[in-house]
């Protein structure tokens, strides 16, 4: 035993315990919050964009394909023209750090866009006399049935599968 | 006694057991509140990074692959060409895009497999993957086992 006590610390020493393990565990659940979010993150891009590129790759190509056979189909280059512009206009990044990071008030309506985007390839494919891809078909038959829900869950891709979760799973240490 | 000094004879009293078990005791259970916190703290940027830098870009070139190839096997068909051997190959490439998965390319996360190699004495649990995310891959082990068994049979 020292022959010296600072006071203060016996009186926190538990406290002192506690904080040493819980800096140490905090930095390591960082970790796995990291790897975890990133694995989530990665499927949920994936699947957004796998579909949004698919729109874009055909509406490039057929673009290409009347340039070069000199098509003048005004409907259908309409159909290209304001499908690429909705495209573009589709986030590349999780528009809830973007908002953050901007710190703009303004919006993007997700799903909105998400819809305008299907329904004007499925217009694309009607002036080209092409049945559409299933996709844009099963996605939007539960939603062509009239006036979306105001209440839509607002499109920022949160993490809310991980609160069902019993938060030790995959935890160890 | 208003001594703030250890005067007390019995010094004794506590001994070296008692303060190792205090200090596990304390420094555990602030470990463990402390990975579940630093966890929740890391989630949302983890899944943004996740998103924006390996979802996204993979998703948006796999994807226009597959509208590309779809534009032009229709153009192609729509020519009238239906037993072209060029409408053939499209199809085929058609084929082949859409058994593509996300598992099939993904890049392999460098800091989980890192991490999960420290892990490595613990339970031997898959790390850095949600439940949902391991069902999923189950099922697309039983699609390959299933796709692999009618190949076979068709051959």
């Amino acid at each position: 035993m020292a022959d010296e006590f600072d006071l203060e610390a016996l009186v926190h020493l538990e406290q002192t315990f506690y904080d040493a393990g819980y800096t140490d565990g905090f930095a390591h659940g960082r970790i796995h919050g990291l790897i975890e979010g990133r694995a989530l993150g990665r499927e949920k891009g994936f699947e957004i964009w796998e579909e949004i590129g698919f729109y874009e790759g055909f509406a490039i190509t057929w673009q290409a394909i009347y340039a070069k056979h000199g098509h003048n189909d005004q409907r259908a280059m309409h159909h290209i023209k304001h499908l690429l512009d909705l495209v573009s206009q589709f986030p590349q990044i999780n528009p809830s750090t973007a908002a953050i990071a901007s710190g703009a008030t303004e919006e993007i309506d997700i799903s909105k866009l998400q819809r305008q985007i299907r329904s004007r390839y499925k217009a694309l494919c009607a002036s080209l006399g092409i049945k559409p891809t299933l996709r844009a078909v099963d996605a939007e038959s539960t939603e062509d049935g009239g006036i979306q829900s105001a209440d839509q869950q607002k499109q920022v891709w949160k993490l809310e599968e991980d609160a069902k979760r019993p938060t030790m799973q995959g935890l160890s240490f | 006694m208003d001594s703030p000094w250890e005067e007390d004879p019995r010094a004794d009293y506590a001994p070296e057991a008692d303060w190792a078990k205090l200090s596990n005791e304390f420094t555990n259970s602030g470990y463990r509140e402390g990975i579940i916190a630093g966890k929740e703290s890391a989630l949302q940027e983890g899944f943004d990074a996740g998103f924006a830098h390996v979802g996204v870009p993979i998703g948006r070139d796999l994807g226009s692959m597959r509208g590309i190839i779809s534009a032009i096997t229709s153009f192609l068909s729509s020519k009238g060409q239906e037993d072209s051997t060029t409408l053939t190959t499209a199809r085929e490439i058609s084929s082949s895009l859409a058994g593509v998965r996300f598992s099939d390319i993904v890049p392999v996360d460098q800091e989980a497999e890192q991490h999960a190699r420290e892990h490595l004495d613990a339970n031997g649990d898959p790390i850095g993957q949600s439940e949902e995310l391991l069902q999923k891959r189950e099922m697309e082990g039983l699609e390959d086992m299933v796709q692999r068994l009618t190949a076979g049979a068709t051959k």
